[in-house]
C-alpha cells in the first residue's frame, strides 16, 4: 500500500484543480515526531519541546489546555454532532522532522509527491509572491519572492515567527482571538503548530498574494495551525489558503486560529477555499482588528468538511475602519455548513458588510450566524448584512440566526435575508434551449452566486465555478 | 418528410383536455400563424410540444423532420431543432446571455467538443449586429430586469444564435407596443428561409401584417376549426371570433 | 414562621411558595378534579424548571434580574372591588364589554341576546370553568407558545384564575369587538394572572381586544398573563392587546394564536407600559393556506425593557405569515427583538416574511435584533429584515425648514413611523386611544 491513490485527478484541468476529490489520496509516510493519541499536558510538552519553545509560550499552552477543560461543548447554540468528537483518539502533534526548505528540491519525496498532486508548486510560479505548504503539523515549505524579503516582508512559520521575531509578533499574538475565546480556540492555542506568521512593513504593497496549503495526510489527526498577520500603516496583502484531506473513516479535526492586524491605513484580504474532505470537523475561529482607516476583508468559501463552524470577523477599533466578510456556502449531504460573520464597532464612521450566499443540496443544511454590535457613544456606524439561501432538493434545510444590538447616534443597521429555490419554469425555459436539466440547475445556482465569485481572484473564481458545477452533478432528481 | 408534423395530438392539463384530436403539418421554408380566441388551447398546444411536464401527451403524435418528439425531455427536443419562443420567458438572475447561449450551444456539441470563444463572439456579435442589439446586452442576466420588448428581443437573439429548425413563437407579441412588434416580426423575416419553419401563435392579427403567413390556421377547443390564406386573418379580425364560432355550432351538430 | 429566623426561607417566599399555591387551589374547591389536576402538575413543573438564565439562547440580551417574585403575593379580594377603579368609555362601539379590577370581575358583560342565542359565550373565565368545563378543557392551556417562558407558563397555569373566555360557534359572524379591561389596582405588591382563551368557530368572525392599565401610578406589581387565540376553518379573527401597565410593573404575556385550514387571523399589539415586559407570540399555521398577521408597536422610555420573542411556524402548505415589529426607543430604554420563522418539511409553498424596524431617538437606546429562519421546506417565499437606525438628519432639515420645530418634527416623524401600523387595526375609536396613549407617552 505505497501508494493507494483511490482517485485520479483530471489531467485536462488547467491551473488549479478543485475538484472535490482531488485531495483524496494518501501516500504513507514516515514521521520523525508524534505526539501519540489523546491529549494531556504532556502532549503540550513533547511540542514545545520538540520546537524548542520559550516557557512562556509553553506557559501560554498550558493555560489555554486548562481553558479548553474548562469549557463546556457548545452544544446549547451548536450542532449536536460535536459530541462526535473523541479527543482522546486523535493525535495532535505529528513532523517529519524537517524544518521547512525553501526549494521543493529539498523537500521529502512522499511529501512532494503530494503537493505536486494538489499542483502547488505549478500555481506558485504562475500567480503567487509566496508559498508556505503545511503537511499535518508543520510547514513543509515556505518561499518569498526575493524582493518582498528585501523590502522586509516577513513570511513564516508560526514556530519561528515567535521565536525569531518576538519583538514583532509577541505583542498581537493572543491579543485578538484570547485562547478563552470559545472552546476550540482554547484548543488550538493549547497545542497549536505550524500556520503562517507574516508581517509587511510600513507602506508595503504585496502586489501578488501569499499562499498557504494545508494538508492533513495522517489519519486519527487534528491539524491547529496558527495564523498571525500584521500590516503595518498603510501596507496591503492578500493571504489565500487552501485546504485538503483524504476521505478517512475515522473523523478528523481542523481547528486553527487566524489573527489579523491592520494598523493605520493598512489594507488585509483574506481569502479560503475549504475543501476539506466530509469526515473533517472544521472549527476555526478568524478574526481581525482594524485600526484607524484600515479595511480587513474576509472572502471564505467553504465547500467540504463534515462541519464547519466558523465565523470571521472584524473588530472595527479605529476610526473609519471598514471590515467586510462575503462568504460562500455550498451544503451537500451530510454536511451542515454553520457559517457567518461578526462585526464588532468600536469606533466612530467605521462601516461594515456582511455578504452571505448559501446553497443547500440534498439533505444538506446550511446556516447563517451573524453578530453586529454598535455600542453607545459611538457615531455614524453603518452596516449592512444580505444573507440569501438557495435550496435546491425537498429536503434541503437553511437556517439564519443573525444577532444585531445598536445603540448610539447615526448609526444604522440593515439586515435582510431570503430564502429561495430554482423554479420550475426557469429551469424548463433553460431546458427548451438545450440545456440538460443538470446543467441547466447548476447555471441558475452559478447565477445565484455569481456576483460573489466575482470578488474572488481570477485564478480562484474559475475554477469555484466548476466547483460548484461539479457539486451540482447528480443533485438532480 | 422536412417537415413539423402534429398528428391527433390530445393534451391533458391538470386532468382537463385542452388538445382534442389535434392536427396539423408545417413543411420547412413556411410560417403558419395559428390563431384562436382565448383558451382555445394555442398555448398548451406549444407548451406540450416543447415538452413541458405540466402538460401530458395522451394521444397522437409530433413529428419533427420525421423524428417523433412526443415523451422526449424538454432539452432533448430542443436540441433536435425545435424552438419556443415563450410568452413569458423567465428571469435567470447572475447568468448573463453570453454565458447561457454559450451553454445551450456547446450542449448541442458532440461529447467532449468545446466551443471556442472567438467563434462563439463571433457568431453571436453576428447575430446582434442583425438584430441591431447593443454589443453591451450580452452581459445582462438573462431577461431579469428587461422591459417586455426586450425580453422578446432576447428571445428573437437566442432563436438566432441557436439555428432552430422549426419554431414556435407563442404569442410572442402579446402586450407588445408597435415598435417592439416590429423587433419580433424584422426578426422572424430576416431568418425566413428554406431551411426553417415557422409556427406563429397569435390571438390578434395585427402581428400578421409585419409577418406574413403562407397559411392561417383557426383554433377553436383544441382543433383546428378552419384553414386559409392571410385573408381568413384579416376576416377574423373584422368579424371576431364569435362569428367563428356561431359558424361552428350547427357544424358540430351535424 | 417568621420566629423561625434560624430556617433559609428563600425558596418559600412570596409568589413561589407553597402556601401561596394552596391558597389559589382553596379557592377552587368548586371545581372539576381535572382542573385541580392541571394546576397541581403546573405547579410541579413551575418548581422544577430552572429560573431564565442570559445563556439560554431565549434570553439572549434580556434582563433576568428584575424577575424575582418572593415581593408578590396573591391580591385579596374583599367586598366591592370596583371601588377606585376608573371608568373606560375611550372604545364604545362593542359587543360586550367586561371589567377585572386585580383578576376579580368588577363589570359583567351584557351580551346581546342576539349573540347569545346563536351560541356565543363571552364571559369571565371562572364563570366559563364552573359553566361550560368541557368546552373549556378541549382548549385550554394546550397551545402555550414555548419560547423560554415554560416556567411562567407553569406559574400561570398554577396560579390563574380569572380573565377571558370567548367561544364563537362556527358561522356566526361578528363585527363589533369584544373588550375586556384588566386593571392592576391600588394595592401594592399583587400578582394578576389574566387569561384569555378566545375560540372561533369554522368560518366564523370576531375580534376581541385586551387592555392592560394600572389604577395607580405608583404601585408594584407583577403580572403573568397568557392569552390564546384559535381560528377555527375559514375564520376570521382579530386579536388586539394594548399593554399600557404602570411602570413599576413587571409583566409576562406569553401569546399564542394559531389558524385552522383557510383561516385568517391577524394581531396587534401595543406595548407602553411596564418597566420590563416579557412578550412571546407564537403564532401556528396549522391548517393548508391559513393566514396570520402579527403586527405590534412599542415605545419604550427611561429605563424601560421590552423583551419580544416570536416565532412562526407553518406546519401545514401554502401558509402565509406576516410579522411587522416596529420599536421606537428614547433615554436609556433596551428592546430585544428575537423572532424565528420555522418552516417544516409539509409547508411546502409557504410564504413568511418577519421584519423588525427599531428606531433610535436617544444616543443611550439600545436595540437588539434577533431575526431567524428555520426552513425544512424548499418551495418557500421566506424573508426577514432588520433594521436599526436613528431620524435622518435631512428629513429633520426638511421639517425645520418648514418653520417646524425639531421636537414637533420628531413627534411627527415617529407618527408617521407608527402609523402604518395603527391604521390596521380597523377601528377607528381603537385607532384614535392608541393614538393618543402614544402621544401622551412622548411629551410626558
Amino acid at each position: 500500500m505505497s501508494d493507494p491513490a483511490t482517485n485520479t485527478p483530471e489531467t485536462e484541468a488547467p491551473g488549479l484543480d478543485f475538484d472535490r476529490d482531488i485531495g483524496n489520496f494518501h501516500y504513507d509516510t514516515k514521521y520523525e515526531h508524534d505526539a501519540g493519541v489523546g491529549l494531556r499536558p504532556e502532549t503540550l510538552d513533547y511540542i514545545a519541546d520538540v520546537k524548542g519553545e520559550d516557557d512562556w509560550i509553553r506557559a501560554f499552552r498550558h493555560k489555554a489546555l486548562k481553558i479548553f477543560e474548562s469549557k463546556p461543548i457548545p452544544t446549547h447554540w451548536a450542532s449536536k454532532d460535536l459530541e462526535a468528537i473523541d479527543y482522546d483518539k486523535i493525535r495532535y502533534y505529528l513532523s517529519t522532522g524537517q524544518r521547512p526548505t525553501r526549494s521543493w528540491d529539498e523537500v521529502p519525496d512522499d511529501v512532494k509527491k503530494t503537493f505536486e498532486r494538489l499542483g502547488i508548486p505549478e500555481q506558485e510560479r504562475k500567480f503567487l509572491a509566496g508559498v508556505e505548504a503545511q503537511f499535518d503539523s508543520e510547514a513543509s515549505y515556505s518561499n518569498m519572492k526575493e524582493e518582498l524579503a528585501k523590502q522586509g516582508v516577513i513570511f513564516v512559520g508560526s514556530t519561528e515567527g515567535l521565536m525569531e521575531h518576538p519583538e514583532i509578533f509577541r505583542k498581537y499574538f493572543g491579543k485578538v482571538i484570547p485562547a478563552g475565546d470559545n472552546k476550540f480556540s482554547a484548543l488550538n492555542s493549547a497545542v497549536f503548530s505550524g500556520g503562517s506568521f507574516i508581517y509587511v512593513p510600513p507602506g508595503v504593497k504585496v502586489k501578488q498574494p501569499l499562499q498557504a496549503y494545508f494538508r492533513i495526510n495522517a489519519e486519527n489527526f487534528g491539524q491547529f495551525e496558527r495564523t498571525l498577520i500584521i500590516a503595518d500603516e498603510g501596507a496591503e496583502v492578500t493571504y489565500m489558503e487552501g485546504c485538503t484531506a483524504p476521505k478517512f473513516e475515522t473523523t478528523t479535526l481542523h481547528s486553527a486560529v487566524v489573527e489579523l492586524v491592520a494598523l493605520k491605513g493598512a489594507k488585509i484580504q483574506y481569502i479560503t477555499v475549504q475543501n476539506w474532505s466530509a469526515n473533517v470537523f472544521n472549527l476555526v475561529t478568524k478574526r481581525g482588528m482594524a485600526m484607524d482607516d484600515a479595511e480587513i476583508k474576509w472572502i471564505d468559501c467553504n465547500i467540504g468538511s463534515r462541519l464547519t463552524m466558523k465565523y470571521p470577523g472584524v473588530v472595527l477599533r479605529g476610526k473609519n475602519s471598514r471590515g467586510e466578510v462575503l462568504s460562500i456556502a455550498l451544503a451537500h449531504d451530510g454536511q451542515h455548513q454553520d457559517t457567518g460573520a461578526k462585526m464588532v464597532h468600536a469606533a466612530d464612521n467605521t462601516t461594515s458588510t456582511i455578504t452571505s450566499k448559501s446553497i443547500s443540496i440534498g439533505k444538506g443544511r446550511a446556516t447563517y450566524r451573524g453578530l453586529v454590535t454598535m455600542p453607545k457613544h459611538l457615531q455614524n456606524c453603518k452596516n449592512n448584512t444580505e444573507c440569501d439561501a438557495l435550496l435546491i432538493n425537498d429536503n434541503s434545510c437553511t437556517d439564519t440566526y443573525p444577532a444585531i444590538t445598536v445603540r448610539g447616534d447615526g448609526n444604522s443597521v440593515q439586515h435582510e435575508a431570503s430564502v429561495s429555490k430554482v423554479s420550475a419554469e426557469q429551469i424548463f425555459y433553460m431546458m427548451q434551449r438545450g440545456l440538460k436539466e443538470e446543467q441547466a440547475m447548476s447555471l441558475a445556482v452559478n447565477g445565484f452566486v455569481n456576483d460573489l465569485i466575482r470578488e474572488f481572484p481570477m485564478e480562484y473564481s474559475v475554477e469555484l465555478k466548476r466547483l460548484i458545477e461539479l457539486e451540482m452533478e447528480g443533485s438532480v432528481g | 418528410m422536412s417537415a413539423l408534423e402534429i398528428k391527433n395530438l390530445s393534451v391533458r392539463v391538470a386532468g382537463n383536455d385542452v388538445i382534442n384530436d389535434f392536427s396539423l403539418t408545417v413543411p420547412k421554408g413556411e410560417v403558419h400563424a395559428l390563431m384562436g380566441p382565448n383558451g382555445a388551447g394555442k398555448s398548451s398546444l406549444a407548451k406540450a410540444l416543447a415538452g413541458h411536464e405540466d402538460y401530458e401527451i395522451t394521444r397522437g403524435e409530433a413529428l419533427l423532420d420525421g423524428r417523433d418528439i412526443v415523451g422526449m425531455e424538454p432539452d432533448e427536443t430542443a436540441r433536435a431543432g425545435l424552438f419556443m419562443a415563450f410568452q413569458y420567458p423567465s428571469e435567470i438572475p447572475g447568468v448573463s446571455i453570453a454565458n447561457f447561449l454559450r451553454a445551450a450551444l456547446t450542449a448541442r456539441l458532440p461529447e467532449g467538443e468545446t466551443l471556442k470563444a472567438p467563434a462563439f463572439y463571433k457568431e453571436l456579435y453576428r447575430a446582434m449586429d442583425e438584430l441591431k442589439i447593443d454589443r453591451s446586452f450580452t452581459s445582462r442576466p438573462v431577461n431579469e430586469g428587461f422591459s417586455g420588448g426586450e425580453k422578446k428581443r432576447c428571445e428573437i437573439l437566442q432563436m438566432s444564435v441557436l439555428k432552430p429548425s422549426f419554431a414556435v413563437m407563442d404569442e410572442t407579441d402579446s402586450g407588445l407596443d408597435i415598435d417592439a412588434l416590429r423587433i419580433v416580426a424584422e426578426g422572424v423575416n430576416a431568418m425566413r428561409g428554406p431551411n426553417i419553419g415557422f409556427l406563429v401563435i397569435t390571438h390578434y392579427q395585427r402581428l400578421l401584417n409585419y409577418i406574413v403567413p403562407d397559411k392561417v390556421h383557426v383554433m377553436h377547443e383544441g382543433r383546428i376549426v378552419k384553414t386559409g390564406g392571410k385573408s381568413l386573418a384579416l376576416e377574423l379580425e373584422e368579424k371576431g371570433y364569435d362569428w367563428l364560432k356561431s359558424e361552428l355550432t350547427p357544424a358540430e351538430a351535424g | 414562621m417568621s420566629l423561625d429566623r434560624n430556617q433559609p426561607e428563600v425558596a418559600d417566599a412570596g409568589l413561589g411558595s407553597s402556601s401561596v399555591f394552596q391558597e389559589c387551589l382553596s379557592g377552587f374547591g368548586w371545581a372539576a378534579p381535572w382542573i385541580h389536576k392541571l394546576k397541581q402538575d403546573a405547579w410541579e413543573r413551575f418548581q422544577r424548571l430552572p429560573a431564565p438564565h442570559r445563556k439560554d439562547e431565549q434570553w439572549r440580551f434580556a434582563s433576568v434580574q428584575d424577575l424575582a417574585l418572593d415581593s408578590f403575593r396573591l391580591p385579596v379580594v374583599a367586598g366591592d372591588s370596583s371601588a377606585g377603579v376608573p371608568s373606560f368609555d375611550a372604545i364604545r362601539n362593542a359587543s360586550a364589554r367586561m371589567v377585572f379590577h386585580d383578576d376579580a370581575l368588577v363589570e359583567a358583560p351584557r351580551l346581546p341576546d342576539t349573540l347569545r342565542e346563536q351560541g356565543v359565550i363571552y364571559c369571565p373565565m371562572d364563570e366559563a370553568l364552573r359553566e361550560y368545563p368541557e368546552l373549556v378543557r378541549e382548549h385550554l392551556l394546550t397551545r402555550l407558545p414555548g419560547i423560554g417562558s415554560q416556567k411562567y407558563e407553569s406559574l400561570h397555569a398554577a396560579l390563574f384564575h380569572n380573565g377571558t373566555f370567548l367561544y364563537v360557534p362556527a358561522n356566526v359572524e361578528i363585527a363589533e369587538p369584544f373588550i375586556t379591561v384588566h386593571w392592576s389596582g391600588l394595592d401594592d405588591g399583587t400578582a394578576l394572572f389574566p387569561h384569555t382563551l378566545v375560540v372561533v368557530g369554522d368560518n366564523a368572525r370576531a375580534t376581541v381586544l385586551d387592555l392592560f392599565q394600572s389604577v395607580d401610578p405608583g404601585t408594584r406589581h407583577f403580572v403573568c398573563g397568557v392569552s390564546d387565540v384559535y381560528a377555527g376553518a375559514g375564520s376570521h379573527v382579530h386579536y388586539e392587546t394594548v399593554q399600557n401597565w404602570n411602570l413599576n410593573t413587571v409583566a409576562f404575556h406569553l401569546n399564542s394564536a394559531s389558524a385552522e385550514r383557510d383561516a385568517a387571523l391577524k394581531s396587534i399589539t401595543v406595548n407602553l407600559g411596564s418597566a420590563h415586559t416579557r412578550n412571546e407570540q407564537h403564532c401556528r399555521i396549522l391548517g393548508a393556506g391559513a393566514s396570520v398577521d402579527t403586527d405590534s408597536l412599542t415605545v419604550a422610555k427611561g429605563t424601560q425593557e421590552i423583551d419580544q420573542r416570536t416565532l412562526q411556524t407553518h406546519s401545514a402548505p401554502n401558509g402565509h405569515s406576516d410579522l411587522l415589529f416596529k420599536n421606537a426607543l428614547l433615554d436609556d430604554a433596551r428592546t430585544i427583538f428575537s423572532g424565528l420563522i420555522r418552516v417544516d418539511e409539509v409547508a411546502q409553498q409557504t410564504d413568511a416574511y418577519q421584519t423588525n424596524r427599531n428606531l433610535l431617538l436617544s444616543d443611550t437606546a439600545e436595540a437588539n435584533s434577533l431575526p431567524g429562519l428555520q426552513i425544512a421546506a424548499n418551495d418557500v417565499k421566506c424573508s426577514h429584515g432588520a433594521t436599526t437606525g436613528s431620524i435622518d438628519d435631512t428629513n429633520i432639515f426638511y421639517f425645520l425648514s418648514r418653520g417646524i420645530p425639531r421636537r414637533m418634527a420628531e413627534e411627527l416623524i415617529v407618527f408617521g413611523f407608527f402609523e402604518e401600523i395603527v391604521s390596521r387595526f380597523d377601528n377607528d375609536e381603537l385607532s384614535d386611544f392608541v393614538r393618543e396613549l402614544v402621544q401622551n407617552k412622548f411629551r410626558n
